[in-house]
C-alpha cells in the first residue's frame, strides 16, 4: 500500500480531498441531526 | 448571503479541478503547466487543499476571539452563540488540517507523527480548543459560561497565530518555511510558488474561507432556533 501510494502520489491528493470532504459531511450530519431535535422540540410545543 | 454560498462552490471546485488536472511538467511552457517542485512531486498539490484548512481554523479562532470580545462588551447572547460556533468550525477545521498534514508527513517524512514543531504547535492548539469546550460544558449557568468562555476565548484565539503562524518559524523542523529551511520547499511556505499555482492556490484559500463564513452562518442559526426554544421553555 505505501510502496503504491509512493509511485503513484495523485492517490495521495485524493485521499487528502476525501478526508477534508468527509470531514465536512461530518459536520453537516452532526448539524443536521441537531436541527432534526429543534424540529422535533417545535412540534412539541 | 448567496452570493457568497454560490462564490464558495465555485471557488472550491475550481480549487479542486485545476488543483487536480493541470499536469506537473519540468520545463512549464503554457499557463496552464505547474513547474515539478523537486522533492514534492505531484505531493505539491496538498498545497491547496491542507493550507487552506489551516488558514480556516485561524480565521475561526480570531472570529471567536472577535465574538468573544464583542460579547464582553454587550452582553449580548447572540455573540456568545457566534463565539462558540466560530471555536467549534476552528477546531473542525484544525482537525482536519492535522489529519491532511498528518497523511502528507508520512509520505515525506517518513512518519505520521514526527513532533515537529508544526505538529507540536497544533496539537498544543487542539489541546487549548479541548479545553475550551470541556469549560464551557462543565459550567451551568448561562451567564458565568458566556462570561468565562468568551474571556477564555480571547486569551485562546491570541495563542493561535502565535502557534500557527509564529513557532514553527522560529525553530528549525521539517516543515517547509521552518527556521533554516532556504532552497528546497520554501516555495510552498512562504507564496513564492510560481504564479499559475499561487492563483489557484489563492482561490482555494478564497473557497474554503467562503465556505467557513457559510457553514458558520448554518450553525449559528441552528444555536439561536436552539437558545429562543430553551428561554420559553424556562
Amino acid at each position: 500500500m505505501y510502496e503504491f501510494l509512493n509511485q503513484n502520489q495523485m492517490f495521495i491528493v485524493l485521499i487528502i480531498t476525501l478526508l477534508i470532504w468527509s470531514g465536512i459531511i461530518w459536520y453537516l450530519t452532526r448539524l443536521d441531526k441537531k436541527i432534526n431535535q429543534l424540529e422535533k422540540r417545535l412540534k412539541k410545543d | 448571503m448567496k452570493a457568497i454560498k454560490y462564490a464558495s462552490i465555485v471557488c472550491i471546485t475550481c480549487a479542486i479541478l485545476a488543483g487536480i488536472a493541470i499536469p506537473m511538467v519540468p520545463q512549464p511552457q503554457s499557463w496552464l503547466e505547474f513547474p515539478i517542485i523537486p522533492g514534492l512531486e505531484d505531493k505539491a498539490r496538498n498545497i491547496f487543499f491542507h493550507v487552506p484548512m489551516a488558514w480556516s481554523s485561524v480565521l475561526g479562532f480570531l472570529c471567536a476571539l472577535y465574538y468573544g470580545f464583542r460579547y464582553l462588551r454587550t452582553k449580548d447572547f447572540d455573540y456568545d452563540i457566534k463565539s462558540v460556533s466560530s471555536a467549534g468550525l476552528g477546531t473542525m477545521f484544525c482537525i482536519l488540517a492535522t489529519v491532511t498534514g498528518s497523511l502528507w508527513a508520512k509520505f515525506n517524512w517518513g512518519s505520521f507523527w514526527n513532533w515537529d514543531p508544526r505538529e507540536t504547535s497544533i496539537f498544543i492548539l487542539l489541546l487549548i480548543y479541548g479545553a475550551y469546550f470541556t469549560l464551557r460544558s462543565a459550567l451551568g449557568s448561562d451567564e458565568v459560561r458566556a462570561r468565562l468562555s468568551a474571556v477564555y476565548s480571547i486569551l485562546a484565539g491570541l495563542t493561535a497565530p502565535f502557534f500557527i503562524f509564529i513557532m514553527p518559524r522560529v525553530i528549525g523542523g521539517l516543515h517547509p518555511g521552518a527556521k533554516g529551511d532556504t532552497a528546497g520547499s520554501t516555495p510552498v511556505a512562504q507564496l513564492h510558488m510560481p504564479p499559475n499555482m499561487r492563483v489557484v492556490f489563492i482561490i482555494s484559500i478564497i473557497g474554503f474561507s467562503l465556505l467557513f463564513v457559510w457553514l458558520l452562518d448554518i450553525r449559528v442559526r441552528a444555536a439561536r432556533i436552539e437558545y429562543q426554544l430553551s428561554k420559553k421553555e424556562i
